[in-house]
Order: structure tokens, then C-alpha cells, then sequence
């Protein structure tokens, strides 16, 4: 059972639903009680390896395998100074290069392989690459600003939009009531005969609503994602379903004897009157006379075809 | 007669329990994997009194009961001063399924659970036996995702209008009100309610009233289904044990069990009523527009399994990846995305 547990107090996800592991910085896995314990004064010791840890860097635990949880965080720093871009590199080769560097030294900081060594290498990468990691810091930094102002005016668009349509809605409803007085109009003061205007009237409305063919609204996304409004064409997931289920009773088993009356027709035809009634403090038990009464019956008639 | 202690081939250990042990064999007549429970023989004392109980019990109810949803009692044999049944083999239960984080259940796989126990239960019931014992722990699934009662150690007949039944009867979790409340005369309420506490924990994934004591028990279920009164429980207060309890407000269904639909809090509603008379039987449960609705349940080889028992284990990629050398295939970045 590789159910969550917190390795100090043993306590399961199981037996207390409400519990939430925390990890910190060496990935070992914590629950929230045992942290408020350890970490009284705000930093003390980890239970599993000893490393000193403040309280404060502890997190929920978002990925099952605590493992994962430092490697993401590990990786974090680690991409902070290396952030080379493909366009830095003049072959792909030496891209795919530079990444595999990157991930050997996320995978022994993770695993605790040759630390001091895998540190030695970051700073040494750190010193000889100074300038192009300030020069894609402020990079990253500009393209962070560029994203902002995209959403900006998606948003700006999406506002236009919707005014649009309201403008339109209101347009439609005042052309429906114009339509409404000039009908009446008519029936007024026309001299033709009244069901011959309805049937013109109703004749160019069918017209026009042809002509007015939805046009469903398509928007692009920054994402690039096209994201229409009304039907889409995406086939339905088929789940694949066994047959519905339909309750059939169970079969009676040959009694070998006349049929014993069912419950209703022992309520009804006084068979209670010749067992003894339940008691209240049966009945709030669940225990009603029409139990035996029934098991009583069942028992006395079966088997009576019975010949050897 | 032939040696039955070489007609079944020990394979390997399955378990120990308070009573016997149970170990994984293989018949040798028939070439069928099956379960051999070995009963104990318990201290001098207890031996006194001949076989042990909770074994007579499973002996002499099963060997009448067949029905594909309850465990078949295949064979039984005696050596020495040893009793030994032989049971159907089961691959799992639905405590490891439920526990299982790995595993989805998605709502026809709880709706083929339930129609499974409840057509066992009914037949049961249909003979005059309550189970007594329910829990996800006791519902047993094999390889083909067919569910069958199992351990009836603590079944017994119901229906005779004289006999005391005790009241120290089904595992804390699911012991239904009146029960707690010491009821010496009761029906098939009990098991119901049991059906209704497994069916809870099929939705929420964790026990659905895990009471720590008897009282706590109580006023965990209380607290669910508000304090009952004279007006909706008659009787109550003459039942033995009975205790005052603080009134608690009864909650709706539909905020605990946000996810299940209309006619599911409705089957939740008549299984967990509190008043005994007031829960449905197994024949009006299986009636019920929630069975007959969609999604249709799931069919036995589409039900989940544990990963151990798939033995489709998949082999764990290397965190460190080698380097691919041919230069001319990887035309992709090989970045890694966070």
C-alpha cells in the first residue's frame, strides 16, 4: 500500500484525511503537526538527514514522490543562471550539449552525487558566462513585459467585443417592435383582407431570418489556439458502456410445496393476529412480527410435495 | 478416500487473522487456484468446547448458499485435530481499491460494486441469514471483477420471534444506530446500513463515519443525520443502551457528496435512514432509478485492479538519461519543460 504517510508520526492519509505533507529543501516528507512541533523557534533539524532547515521554506507537498519536489526545486536555481538560449549556441548539437549539462547537474544535486564537485562546476559556468546570463536575465525580463501588454490588448478586444454584441442585441429588439407597429398599422388602415397581411407579414420574417445565418465568432488567443463560441465540432468522447442494468428478481427456489402467501397478503388476511406482535423496543430495533410470520409460513409449506 | 492434505498444493501465505490462517493453494483434482482458511485451535480451554465457533458458523451456512456473488465454500476437511475450508480464491477486496490512490473509480465502477453486493445481500436475506459482518474489507473481487461476500463468520439467521441476537456485531465503521444503541431484536437494517457506509466510502475514498468508540460513533452519525427524536424514531428510548445525546441539526446529503447525483443521495438517503423500519431492503434498493440510470455499471474485466495483481509492471524510465549519439535523428531541442 504506497499510501501518504508521514514518516515521524506515522499518521496516514487514510486514518486522518485532513493531513498535509510538507517537504523542504532536502525532500524530505513532513505532515503539518510534526512541523509545528519541530519547528517551534523557526528552524531546528531535519528527523531524516539532519540538515539544519528553516520553518519557512517548507511547502506543501504538490507531487506524490518527495523526490520530484526537490528536483523541481533544484532546477529552479540551477536554470536561473543557466538560461541560455538556442540562438547562444552555433550548432544544435552543442544546445543538446549545454541541456544534458544541465541535467546531470540537476540529477546529482538531486541524488547527492559529487556535491561540492557539481558546485565548483556552477560557479566556474557562473564566472565565464557572466555577462550572457545579465544579458538573457534583462532578456527574460523584456519578454516577461511583451507578454503583459499582449494580454493587454486581448483584453481590450474581448471589452470591444462585447459591446459590439449588446449594441447588436438592442438593435434586433427595437426591429422586432418596429415590425410589431407597422403589422398593426396595416391590419388598421389596409384595406385587404386580414389574413392575407398576417400570412405576408409572417412570410418576409421567415425571409429574413434566413439571411441571417449565424456566423459563429472565432477569437485567436495569444496562444495561438482558435476558440470559437457555439457549436464545436469535436467528436464526443465514447465512453464504452456495458449493457444498462435492469433489476430482475431472484429466482425462488423450488419449495416442493404450495406457495407461501407473500408479505402484503400476510398484512392483509390476518396472519399477524395468530403471531405475537412486536414490542416497541423491537420495532425502534428494526424487528417486525412479519418476519417469523413469513419464515414461519415458508418453512410449514415447503417440502410438503416431498415423496421418496 | 484420498489424502486431502495432497490434494491441495500449498502455493504461498496469504494471511493470518485472529482465527486461522490462509494460504494461496493449488487443487490438484481440478487444477483450480483456491483459498485453504486453516482454523486455529485456540487455547485448551477453547478447545473444550469442540470446533470453534465463528468456523461453524461458515461451514454450516455456505455449504446451503450458492449464489455468484458470495464466496463458495468448496470443500472442507479435517486432519488431525485441524478443520481446514476451502474457499473460491479472490485476488483482492475493495479496502485495498478503495485505498488505493492509484486507482480511479469512476461512477459505474461504484454502481457495478453496489449492484454485486446488493444481489448477494438480497439472496442472503432471501434465506434468512444476515451477514452481520459487512465491510469493504469482507467484499472480496477477483481477476474477472466479480465482487462476492465473503467471512461469514458472524452470519446468522434472522426471523424467529424469540431468540436474542447480541448486539456486538459488525465492525465499528458500519454498525448501523440501532445496534449502538443495544438492540437485541433487530432485521435486516443492519446489513443494509453496513451497504450504505461502504457505498459512502466508494464516493469519498476515505471511511465515511470513522468513530473512535461506541459513543463517538453515535455522535459522528448524529452529527450527519441530526439527533433522532420520539417523533422519528418511536422507541427509542426503551432500546438498552440508549443515551442522551446533544441535538444536532441534520446535514444534507448533497453537500457532503457534492459529486453524486440526484437519484445517488436518494439510494444513500433510504440505506442510511436511522429509523430501522424507514431503510429499504436490498429488493427496493435494486429497484431504484439510480441502478437502472446512466452510466450503465461497468462489466467485470473493465473494473479497476490493483497494479500488483496486473503484473503488467512497467519499467521504471532511468531519471538520467543517456546520451542519443545519432546526431542526424535528433533534430529536436531535447529541452526539458518546467
Amino acid at each position: 500500500m504506497d499510501d501518504q504517510a508521514c514518516p515521524r508520526c506515522k499518521t496516514t492519509k487514510y486514518r486522518n484525511p485532513s493531513l498535509k505533507l510538507m517537504v523542504n529543501v532536502c525532500g524530505h516528507v513532513l505532515c503539518e503537526n510534526c512541523v509545528d512541533l519541530l519547528f517551534l523557534k523557526g528552524s531546528g533539524s531535519c528527523p531524516d538527514c539532519n540538515i539544519v532547515l528553516r520553518r519557512g521554506n517548507f511547502r506543501v507537498q504538490l507531487f506524490e514522490d518527495p523526490m520530484v519536489e526537490k528536483e523541481v526545486d533544484i532546477r529552479k536555481r540551477v536554470l536561473r543562471d543557466y538560461n541560455k538560449k538556442e540562438e547562444d549556441f552555433n550548432s544544435l548539437r552543442e544546445y543538446n550539449d549545454y541541456l544534458e549539462e544541465i541535467e546531470t547537474i540537476v540529477y546529482n544535486l538531486t541524488n547527492n552525487i559529487d556535491i561540492v564537485e557539481t558546485n565548483k562546476r556552477i560557479e566556474q559556468y557562473k564566472k565565464e558566462n557572466k555577462e550572457l546570463i545579465m544579458k538573457n536575465k534583462a532578456k527574460l525580463g523584456r519578454k516577461a513585459i511583451e507578454l503583459e501588454e499582449l494580454l493587454e490588448k486581448e483584453k481590450e478586444y474581448e471589452e470591444l467585443r462585447r459591446q459590439e454584441l449588446s449594441r447588436l442585441e438592442q438593435e434586433a429588439k427595437r426591429k422586432k417592435i418596429r415590425e410589431k407597429e407597422a403589422l398593426i398599422d396595416e391590419l388598421m388602415f389596409a384595406e385587404g383582407n386580414a389574413k392575407d397581411i398576417l400570412n405576408t407579414f409572417a412570410q418576409t420574417v421567415a425571409n429574413k431570418k434566413e439571411e441571417e445565418e449565424v456566423v459563429p465568432m472565432v477569437t485567436q488567443f495569444s496562444t495561438g489556439v482558435q476558440f470559437t463560441r457555439g457549436s464545436t465540432n469535436q467528436p464526443i468522447p465514447i465512453i464504452e458502456e456495458g449493457p444498462m442494468y435492469k433489476y430482475e428478481p431472484l429466482a425462488i427456489p423450488d419449495r416442493c410445496g404450495p406457495d407461501p402467501p407473500m408479505i402484503k397478503e400476510i398484512i392483509q388476511n390476518g396472519f399477524l393476529k395468530h403471531v405475537r406482535a412486536e414490542n416497541e423496543t423491537e420495532k425502534a430495533g428494526g424487528y417486525t412480527s412479519t418476519l417469523p410470520c413469513l419464515r414461519a409460513l415458508q418453512d410449514a409449506l415447503s417440502g410438503l410435495y416431498h415423496a421418496s | 478416500m484420498e489424502e486431502p492434505t495432497l490434494r491441495y498444493e500449498k502455493i504461498d501465505f496469504l494471511g493470518e487473522g485472529q482465527f486461522a490462517t490462509v494460504y494461496k493453494a493449488k487443487d490438484a483434482k481440478t487444477d483450480k487456484i483456491v483459498a485453504v482458511k486453516k482454523i486455529k485451535i485456540g487455547s485448551r480451554l477453547e478447545a473444550q468446547d469442540g470446533i470453534n465457533r465463528t468456523a461453524l458458523r461458515e461451514i454450516k451456512l455456505l455449504q446451503e448458499l450458492q449464489h455468484i456473488n458470495l464466496i463458495g465454500l468448496l470443500d472442507v476437511f479435517g486432519q488431525k485435530s485441524n478443520v481446514s475450508l476451502v474457499f473460491d480464491f479472490m485476488d483482492t477486496d475493495l479496502e485495498i481499491i478503495i485505498k488505493d490512490n492509484t486507482i480511479v473509480l469512476t461512477p459505474a465502477n461504484v454502481k457495478a460494486y453496489m449492484i454485486m453486493t446488493l444481489k448477494g445481500l438480497e439472496y442472503l436475506h432471501q434465506n434468512w441469514i444476515l451477514h452481520r459482518d459487512l465491510k469493504p474489507n469482507n467484499l472480496l473481487i477477483n481477476r474477472e471483477g466479480i465482487l462476492k461476500i465473503g467471512d461469514f463468520g458472524l452470519a446468522k439467521a434472522f426471523g424467529s420471534p424469540t431468540r436474542i441476537n447480541t448486539h456486538q456485531v459488525v465492525t465499528r465503521w458500519y454498525r448501523a444506530p440501532e445496534l449502538l444503541f443495544g438492540a437485541r431484536q433487530y432485521g435486516t437494517g443492519v446489513d443494509m446500513w453496513a451497504v450504505g457506509c461502504i457505498l459512502a466510502e466508494l464516493l469519498l475514498r476515505v471511511p465515511f463515519l470513522p468513530g473512535e468508540s461506541d459513543l463517538d460513533q453515535l455522535s459522528r452519525i448524529f452529527q450527519v443525520f441530526g439527533t433522532p427524536t420520539e417523533e422519528n424514531w418511536p422507541g427509542m428510548k426503551t432500546l438498552t443502551d440508549y443515551v442522551q445525546f446533544k441535538l444536532f441539526p441534520a446535514q444534507e446529503l448533497r453537500h457532503i457528496f457534492s459529486a453524486a447525483s440526484e437519484d445517488l443521495i436518494f439510494l444513500l438517503e433510504s440505506l442510511l435512514a436511522l429509523y430501522p423500519p424507514n431503510r429499504c431492503d436490498c429488493t427496493q434498493a435494486l429497484q431504484m432509478a439510480y441502478f437502472s440510470s446512466k452510466p450503465a455499471p461497468s462489466v467485470g474485466p473493465k473494473l479497476p485492479m490493483p497494479s500488483n495483481i496486473s503484473k503488467l509492471e512497467v519499467e521504471k524510465p532511468s531519471l538520467k538519461r543517456k546520451l542519443l549519439d545519432n546526431i542526424d535523428g535528433g533534430s529536436l531541442a531535447k529541452r526539458l519543460q518546467f
